[in-house]
Formats: structure tokens, sequence, C-alpha cells
């Protein structure tokens, strides 16, 4: 449905996408995450055709478009739902979504789908933002856009809100049969929402997968310390297994073939706690977060880890443990960083 | 308003009036007033610029002089005459020209102009129709103003007041003025030239410890028939036109003799090019009926021979001997004038 | 995206106009001895005073009035602001003109009730009208600054141990500060313009000696002196640009229980201001005409007032579209537009100064409509391109996106989403120039054409002339304009303060 290939986007001098190749199948829903300022909106507005790329081409369907060849916004099919939702204020609800529609069948469809019939004559600044989201997806779906470009979405939206939409959102594109790129900067939302995930940084993607595999096997650090807790341990590689200091783990595939030393990612539910006056670690500070708990760790060799346990677990500040690996799954391995940072040393 | 029954009895009026001297010295080898009817019909556009018409009374004769002639196109353009004199030289300065004709009500904005050597003299046959004392090559005088001291009665004997003008700046009288007024303007001018620059400096500094000014002369009559004042310097139509009004108001007109504070002053109306439409509006502001009118509703002194007087007009004036275009030298007074903070 | 936008042009044309006359001036004055004598001074001293004066007293009237129509529990309280805030709605010379009618001996007050009162005239007289007609500004301002003043703030003060009087001094103060500092800028700048209220009082400023200097002969020191006014109006405009007020949403506005007293003493103060700036001018005009009629008066005066007035509103909004827009582009646009807001620094008086020395210079223009309708455009320019930003502000770029998104074409998005929503602002920006044009005096004053007299020039003859009596038709019809531009203003508040909550 859509590809894009080495595409870039310069503004002035400075460079916000840099050669960043994508495909969407059919149907398929690609979120792209990244911190602030990383080029992901920039991916969006670029397909939406509001900026024209610098380099690389983007295929729409049959339409080709790169440095030269443009095609205007309006002749893409490309939906985009914004961030501020960009709804006319001078138009009811009915009206937005029924926009450039000759036949309002599909404008009432959306509007039933997704719940806003009672909300049908209202102005957009009498709505909650909950009720906005939905008119802006609603505008966009009854438009029947080839593809769909979603622009944080759910940014501007409370936390209890943002859990029930991600889904509702999800829920109505599947119906529609629309491909969609989704843009956010919450990981929780990249990991829940797309077919698959693509992790940006400074202009490039960094990696694109399915969302476990990039969380379980990030490709870079960045990506590995964006999605979640990371740590990295200093490790020994073995044939199956990885030796550390807080016991061996399994390897998986694509290990790294050369180097004996590696770095192991381990996440805070990769570990496990046992209370043990000859243990490794101390007890620094619990917070109980409700299903788990999360415990800071100090080992005895210095550094801290964070480690996840069951919520029935409850150990004293100041308790001595032993910290062990109990991740039954591969963990992603790393070359050591040129300068190795000591043992264990947490990473926010 | 000004209709033929006016006419005839204006004319009967004449023979029964007692005149002046001066007024009286006006009427050899002149001719008498014409008569509008005789006029040709205004037809065009005429672009006037006229300095300030008294409180309508100028509009209404414009409004007349446009009822009889529908074809008359008039753009007029109203403010101060120093104003418009000063539009009038600085346009000829840039070398624009926008008026046909310069109405004004004080004679100095007149020689202004015609210093700037803009205007056209006023043709033969209108100057006959002029009172020979009044005759000048650049502009044509329309009707006569004299400089009074209105005073109020109740205040003050009028054997009090002094009769020459010099000896105001030496009593404790309580004075009004209106310092802004272009007739005023031209009372200062007409006293520098008759007494000096240094003594008129000395009698505006004398004066002002003692005076309070006023927007307008109307203001200044107003104020002495109040009592805020003793008396005044205005024009003499102020206090006629008011009395007219209320007859019963405190206020009456004392005269200096010969000298600034009974100077006799001129509206006049100067050419500024020669269009033939201007010359005979000019005719028409010269006609027994619109002279009548002047002198009978604005108390103003006719300047076509032969029409009647205003009533209530003092005898015995004495006017000092100055030429009316000597005025024209406003600059001087208004340094003076800015110079002793009066202005 | 380098490109440069083709509204540029536009919006540096109208920069450079903005800027002509303050060339020209220059220009003028060369000419001029540099008189710095006691008198220059004397009028700079006059026009201080009367500047720091009138916005004392309007400080002394708009902040207790802002205090308690915005915090006590008062009946009617929207009407109160409503009728507090008309006077910025009235021209000051219709204040001034009726003060100077009404008072002293033989003024229509003595005539009337036989009531001896002083002669409103001189510093004492300016001052007074200027302050009835400029405190609704430091009342809006410091009311826009009460307002945005959450009440939690001064509960947490009081949970600290703040009496309320205390609280009110040392939380609500400060923070009304800048609010009262912005309204008190705009009155220094309105009264410092002001031509008619010193004028008529008599009161030798530096906009009342222009004009005496116009009409005595001395076109370069008018220059010159309009040159030092200016240089006041920039030392005002320099403090205000500094002024920032801080605009957040409240949570919940402070109410504040007043004793019954106070409430009285602050009705009393209201209606004692209405009273003086509103009833007593539309009552004097009406007795003037039972007593008068309609002598003088000719319709036309009222036809070429909206005539000139339409021209100029159709001007501002030309040139204002693509200043507004230029604005929303870049720095260069926003150069533009700033420059574009000196015409609301230059005094009428002295706009029409510039402009018809210019006129002088360029026979083609001098006593033109066009010269008079250039002068109302400069002079009301930033008014059009304030409204117009108001409302292109609403037209995000995601609008058009979205539209265009949708399948709008640039032509449909502009036509359905961006028109719509400009339009508004449009109309209001037009109706704004027209009805500061209806009423503009100083400039017409100058620039109109022969022939050409609109209400407010009128006005000033019957004034010049002394003939008070026949004002009254054109002073209540300008009554009548101000009351449209007062309900103008105040919806366009309502609307801008939807927007806000929206």
């Amino acid at each position: 449905m859509l590809e894009i290939n080495n595409l870039c986007v310069q503004y002035g001098d400075a460079a916000a996408v840099r050669d960043l190749s994508l495909t969407l199948g059919d149907n398929e829903i690609v979120t792209l995450v990244g911190p602030t300022g990383c080029g992901k909106t920039s991916v969006l507005r670029t397909v939406a055709g509001l900026i024209q790329p610098s380099a690389g081409e983007i295929r729409i369907g049959k339409l080709r478009i790169d440095s030269k060849r443009n095609v205007p916004p309006e002749k893409r099919r490309v939906g985009l739902v914004f961030q501020d939702f960009a709804l006319f204020p001078h138009l009811s609800v009915a009206d937005n979504v029924a926009f450039r529609l000759k036949d309002r069948a599909p404008a009432e469809r959306w509007i039933e789908q997704l719940g806003l019939a009672a909300h049908r004559h209202a102005m957009p600044d009498t709505l909650s933002g909950g009720q906005k989201q939905r008119v802006a997806l609603a505008r966009a779906l009854a438009h029947a856009p080839a593809l769909l470009l979603l622009d944080e979405p759910l940014a501007s939206l409370d936390a209890a809100l943002k859990a029930q939409l991600r889904w509702e959102i999800r829920q109505a594109l599947k119906a529609a049969g629309v491909p969609a790129i989704w843009v956010t900067h919450d990981q929780t939302e990249a990991l829940s929402v797309g077919d698959r995930m693509g992790i940006m940084c400074d202009g490039r993607l960094e990696q694109i997968g399915e969302p476990d595999a990039c969380f379980r096997q990030p490709a870079s650090r960045f990506v590995a310390r964006f999605l979640g807790d990371a740590a990295f341990l200093p490790g020994e590689l073995g044939h199956t297994h990885v030796h550390t200091a807080l016991g061996d783990a399994p390897i998986g595939d694509g290990v790294p073939a050369n180097p004996a030393r590696v770095d192991v990612l381990v996440r805070p539910d990769d570990l496990s706690l046992t209370p043990s006056t000859n243990g490794n670690s101390r007890i620094e500070w619990s917070r109980y977060e409700g299903e788990t708990r999360l415990y800071g760790v100090r080992l005895d060799t210095g550094g801290e880890l964070r480690v996840r346990t069951n919520h029935e677990h409850h150990l004293a500040d100041g308790a001595a443990v032993d910290t062990r690996i109990c991740a039954g799954h591969p963990l992603a391995l790393f070359a050591p960083e040129p300068a190795a940072r000591p043992a264990g040393e947490p990473i926010a | 308003m000004i209709d033929r029954r006016t006419l005839l009895k204006s004319a009967a009026a004449l023979g029964l009036l007692g005149p002046t001297h001066l007024w009286a010295a006006s009427n050899r080898q002149s001719i008498a007033a014409e008569s509008a009817d005789d006029l040709p019909p205004l037809v065009g556009k005429l672009s006037v610029y006229l300095g300030r018409g008294e409180g309508g009374l100028y509009d209404d004769i414009v409004a007349a002089i446009e009822k009889r002639n529908p074809e008359l196109e008039l753009s007029i353009r109203r403010a101060p005459s120093a104003a418009l004199a000063n539009t009038l030289v600085a346009e000829a300065k840039a070398g624009v020209s926008r008026a046909d004709l310069f109405w004004s009500i004080d004679a100095s904005s007149l020689g202004a102009v015609a210093a700037e050597g803009v205007s056209r003299p006023v043709p033969a046959a209108i100057r006959r129709h002029i009172k020979p004392d009044f005759r000048y090559e650049a502009w044509a005088a329309i009707s006569g103003r004299l400089r009074t001291v209105p005073y109020n009665p109740t205040r003050l004997d009028a054997a009090a007041i002094p009769d020459d003008i010099m000896a105001f700046a030496d009593t404790d009288l309580k004075i009004g003025w209106a310092p802004a007024y272009g007739a005023f303007q031209s009372f200062v001018t007409a006293m520098r030239v008759l007494e000096g620059e240094a003594r008129t400096r000395q009698w505006l500094r004398g004066v002002k410890t003692q005076a309070r000014s006023y927007a307008g002369e109307l203001g200044v009559v107003m104020a002495v028939a109040r009592g805020e004042v003793d008396l005044g310097f205005a024009n003499h139509y102020y206090t006629l036109r008011l009395k007219q009004g209320k007859p019963d108001a405190n206020v009456d007109l004392a005269l200096t003799r010969n000298d600034a504070g009974s100077l006799v002053n001129s509206s006049g109306v100067l050419l500024l090019n020669d269009n033939p439409l201007a010359a005979n509006f000019l005719r028409y502001l010269l006609t027994d009926e619109v002279q009548s009118y002047l002198a009978r509703e604005a108390y103003e002194i006719p300047m076509a021979p032969g029409v009647a007087l205003p009533q209530g007009l003092p005898e015995r004036v004495q006017p000092p001997s100055l030429d009316l275009t000597q005025l024209a030298d406003l600059k001087p007074t208004l340094d003076l004038l800015r110079e002793t903070r009066v202005l | 995206m380098t490109r440069t936008p083709l509204s540029y042009l536009p919006a540096a044309l109208a920069a450079a106009a903005a800027l002509a006359p303050v060339a020209v001036l220059v220009w003028m004055s060369v000419g001029a001895d540099l008189l710095i004598d006691g008198r220059a001074f004397e009028i700079a001293l006059n026009t201080v005073a009367l500047t720091l004066l009138t916005v004392a007293g309007a400080v002394l009237i708009g902040v207790p009035l802002a205090v308690v129509t915005t915090y006590a529990d008062l009946a009617f309280r929207r009407v109160w602001v409503a009728v507090l805030a008309a006077p910025l709605a009235v021209p000051s010379y219709l204040g001034a003109f009726a003060f100077f009618a009404a008072f002293g001996p033989g003024g229509e007050i003595e005539t009337v009730a036989g009531l001896a009162t002083p002669r409103a005239q001189g510093l004492a007289g300016a001052t007074l009208v200027m302050t009835l007609y400029t405190y609704p500004f430091v009342l809006i301002s410091t009311r826009a600054a009460l307002q945005s003043l959450d009440a939690n703030v001064v509960d947490a003060a009081r949970t600290l141990g703040l009496s309320l009087p205390a609280a009110l001094l040392r939380i609500v103060l400060p923070r009304a500060a800048n609010g009262i500092a912005a309204g008190s800028l705009l009155v220094a700048l309105y009264t410092l313009s002001d031509f008619a209220t010193p004028a008529i009082m008599q009161l030798d400023t530096f906009t009342r000696m222009i004009y005496v200097e116009y009409n005595a002969f001395g076109l370069d020191r008018a220059a010159l002196m309009s040159l030092q006014l200016l240089a006041l109006v920039v030392i005002v405009l320099f403090f205000e640009s500094r002024v920032r007020v801080r605009r957040e949403r409240p949570g919940r506005i402070l109410r504040l229980p007043l004793g019954n007293g106070v409430k009285a003493a602050a009705l009393l103060l209201a209606g004692l201001v209405v009273l003086a700036a509103l009833v007593l001018p539309v009552a004097i005009f009406g007795a003037w005409l039972v007593r008068e009629g309609v002598v003088g008066f000719e319709p036309a005066y009222a036809l070429n007032s909206a005539y000139a007035a339409l021209l100029a509103a159709a001007g501002a909004v030309i040139l204002a579209l693509p200043v507004a827009y230029a604005a929303s582009v870049g720095w260069i646009g926003r150069l533009c537009e700033r420059a574009t807001y000196l015409g609301f620094g230059i005094p009428g008086i002295v706009m029409g100064t510039a402009l018809l020395y210019l006129g002088l210079r360029l026979p083609l223009l001098y006593q033109t409509l066009t010269l008079l309708v250039l002068a109302y455009v400069l002079r009301f320019l930033p008014l059009a391109v304030g409204a117009v930003r108001s409302s292109t502000e609403r037209v995000e770029n995601n609008l058009v996106g979205a539209a265009r998104s949708l399948g709008a074409t640039p032509g449909e998005a502009f036509r359905r989403v961006s028109l719509p929503l400009i339009l508004p602002g449009i109309v209001a920006a037009a109706a704004l120039v027209f009805l500061e044009a209806m009423r503009e005096l100083p400039a017409t004053l100058l620039l109109r054409p022969t022939g050409f007299d609109t209400l407010a020039t009128y006005l000033w003859r019957v004034y010049e002339a002394g003939y008070l009596g026949r004002g009254a038709v054109p002073a209540l019809a300008l009554v009548v304009v101000s009351g449209v531009a007062l309900v103008l203003m105040l919806s366009g508040e309502a609307r801008r303060r939807r927007l806000t909550a929206g």
C-alpha cells in the first residue's frame, strides 16, 4: 500500500528525516515511536503531502512522490488525524464528519459507530477531548482514505481515556480495513496498538518489527532504553548461555559471532530476589505498584538494579538479598561499549 | 430672507438714519449697490475658502445665493481665517491652487495672502460698488467691523474707562480677551504699526496680568455681561447681537480714540484666479440684498454705499488713520504674542 | 520552503506607508529653528502633567471599580461592567464639548438648575474630562488581570497565615500591577494623542499647539512639535512593549465578602462616573436638540462621515489581510506588522500635519478624499490587523492540512475553512475602522477636501463659532455611532473569551 524509500526531509539546514525506508501492508497498522523531535511527525506530514521530501521517494498505491514530483495532499487519498484534532470550529460534528461527502451515509455510519450520535449537531468547542478525537477519526474514516495517518492522536487526552480510546481506534481501523501509520511518543501505546512498530531517533529509523520482537531484541541500546527499564550487565558468551555475575541466561539466534565479552540487557522482570544473609545485594527502596512491586537493589559490587516481583513479595528496605537472572527466554546481547561502565550501573 | 421687501425697507431707511462722520464720508463718488436681480446667474463650479462664517449668518447668505443660482456648484472650505490664509500661503509656495476665492472676516489674512502675489486685482467695475475709503487693489472689502470695549455698566462707570487703549495696561480693571482670535490679532498688529513693537510688548505684558482668556470674542462679551470681568476687547457686533437677543444684558460699548482700540477692520474677498464666476460671486456679496442682510442680522457695517447701517452702532467713531493692508504683517504679531505668552 | 511569500510585498508597502509620516515630519522640521525656549518647555510640561494626572485619575477610578466588579457580589454586575466600559467608546471631544458647555458661569447647569459651578477649563478641566473617558482602559486591563488569578492561590496564602487584606496586598496586587500598568500606558497614549480636549479646555499641550501653529503660519513649527510629541509617544510605547500581562485560566474566581458600606461607596463612585461621562453629555445634547432643533445641520455631514469611513474600512481591511498573513509567515512579516502599529501611536493631529504637507508636495493628492482616507487607513490599520489576526490565528495550519487531507484543493480549503473562519474578523476589522473613522476629528480637520464636512468637523466648527446649540444633532449622531462601537467592542471581547475558553 505504502512504500517509503530512502526518504530525507530537510528544514533549511536541519535534517528532520534521514534515509528512512518503510513499507506498510494492506490493513496493517504501524506505529512510529520516538522522543520529541525524532522526525516521526515529519514522516507523517511528508506522506500526507504537507511537506515535500528533499530526497527519496514515497509510493502510495500507484502514486509516486519524490523531491521533484509532488502530488498535492487532496489527490493522495491519505487521511490525517491530528493531535489537536483540527476540527473545523465553524462546523457541527455532522458537518465536520461529512465535510466533503456527497453521500452522507458513511458519515452517519461512523458517527453511530463511534458513539457520537447524541452529539451530531454539537459544535466542536462544546465537546470533550475524547469526543473531539472520535469526531476527528470519524471524519477521516468517513472520507474513505486509502491510508490513514494518525499524529499523536491521544497526546492531548488524559491517561484513563487513552487506554480506552487506543483500542477503540485500533478496532475502528481494523473494521474499516484501512492501513495506518500511527505516530506517538508513548512506548506503551506504540507497543500495544501496532501490528509492527518503528522506533525513530534523530531522523533515523532505528528498528522496525513486531512489538514484542522490538522489546525483547532491541536493535540498539537506544531502542532498549526507550521501550522500557533497561540495565546492561557485562557477561561472557558461552555456547548455549551467557554467563554473568548474576547467573546465566539462554541465548537466542543471531548472537554476535565474534566477541566473547558482551553486555546483557536485563529488564526488571528478568531478575528475581531471594532473601539471603549472604546474598549479593541489599534492598535500597521499594515501590508498591498494585499487581507488582518494584525494588531498587544495590549490588555489593556497586551499581543499582531494578527488579520487579510479584506483589505478594515484601522485603524491608536494607534487607540482604540474592539477585539472580530468572529469564526463561533469551536476553538481548550487545557489544560492550568502548568505555565500559561499571557492572550493573543502572540506566534510567 | 433677502427679498424685494427688504430691499425697499432698506432704501427707505437710508434717508432717515443719522450717519456718523465716517460712514457719511463714504457716500462720495460711489454708485449705489446693485440688486441681485440685475446680476448674471452663477453657473458652474466654484471653490470658496470661507474664513469662519459668523454663527451661520454667512451660511445663510451662501444658502440664499445657492437657492437663487441652482446651477452653481459651490464647495466651501470653512476654517478660521488665519488657518485658511496659512493654507493659501502654503499652497502658493508649493505651487498648488485649489480655491477660486478667499472670503475672510479679517483684513490681515487677506493681506497675508495678497503678499504672496497670488491674488488677482479686483475689477474696477466691482470696486466702484465699494465705499471709497475701503477700496483696495488686491481685495474687495465686504463688511466693516469696529474694535470696541464692551463693559459691564453694573460694575463700572463709563467715565472710568480710558479713552486711550494704551492706558488699559495701567489700570486694575479685570479684562477679558481672546488672543487666539483673528480679529484680536489684527488689533495687536494695528497697535504694533501705530505704537511700535516695544510699547505693544509692554502693553501685552501689562494687560496679561489682569486679563482672562476666552476662545472667541462672543465669549468675551458674554463674560462681560455675566460680570466675570469688568470689560473686554471685542468687535462691535458681538455686543449688538447679544443685546438683540437679551436687551437687558449688562453690557454697553465704549470706544477709544484714534488708536488701535477703535480700529475699523474689514472682511473681504480676494480673487485667486481669473474665473469670471468668482468675480460674479463677489458681486453678489456686494448687492444691496446681501449688504442689508449683513447690516441687519449680523450688525456688520455695509461696505456697499447707500446701504443702511446696523442699529445701535456707536456714534462719533474716531478710528486711527491706518491702511488696512498694513495689517497683513501678522508674523511679528504672532511672535510677539508668543514671546509674551499671551498666545 | 524558502520562497519569499507573496504577501510580503503589500505588507512591506503598508509598513513603508506607516513610516512615511514620520519621515515627512523630519523633512518638514529641518527648516524650523529648534526653539527650546521657556515656551516649548511649558508646552511639554503641560502635556506631561496632563498625561500623568490623567493616568493617576484613571487608576484611582479604574482600579477600585475593577476590584469591585470582579470580586464582589454585585447586583447587575454584567450591566455595570458594560456601562462602566462605555465611556471608552465615546470620543473624549464629546465629553469636553459637553463639560465646556455645562460648567462655569452661564453654563447649562447654571441656566437649568441655577447652580453656580466653576468653569471646566485648563489643566483641571482637561484632566477631569480625559480621566472620565480613559479610566476604562485601566478598568478593563485590571479586571482581566484579576480574573486570571485563581482563588485557590489566595486561599493557599490564607492557610499559610495571611489575613485577607494582607493576601490581597501580597498576592493579588502584584498580579494586578501588570494589568494596571498596561491600562495606564494606554491611558497615557490616548491622552498624549488627544487633540480636542486640551483644545476645548484651552490647555496648551502639544496637540493643541500643533493646531495653533498650523493655523498661524507655522507648519514647520507644527512639524517640530509633532516630533517632540512623537518622542513622548515612543517612550510610552517602549514601556508598553515591556509590560507583559500573564493570562492563565483560573480555576475559580475570587469572591470577596464586601460589607454593605463598601459596596454602597463603590456603587456611588460608579454612579457618579456614569453620570458625568455618559448621562451629562447626552442630557446636554438632548437639551440643545429640544431648544434649537436641527438648525444648520445637513444630512450630508453624516453621509460624508460614513462615506469616508466606509472607504477607510475597505482600505484598511485590504491592507490588513496581507499584513496579518505576512506576520504569521515569518520575521520580516512580523517586522512589517510592527511598523504598521506605529500609526496607532501617531496622534491624529500629527498624522494630519504630515499628510497635509505631503499633499502640498504631491498636488495630485492635496485636499482629496484619497489623502483623508489614507490618513484614516494609516491611523486605524493596527485595529484592522489586530482583528484580522485574532481570526487568522483560529485558522491553524492543521485545519487547512486537514481539509486537504480530506481531498479539498487549496482553493476549496480557503473557501470552506479559512474564509468562514476569517470572515468574522474581517467584518469586525472593517466595523472597528469604520466607527473610528466616523468619529475622527483632528486629521479630518486638516485633510478634508473642500466642501466636505463630517459630523466631527461640523461639531468643531460649531464650537469655534461659539454656537454650541447647533452641535446637538452631530453630537447625538456621534453618541449613537459610539454606542454601536461599544456593542461591537463588548461582543468582540465576549467572542475572544469564548474562544480562549474553548
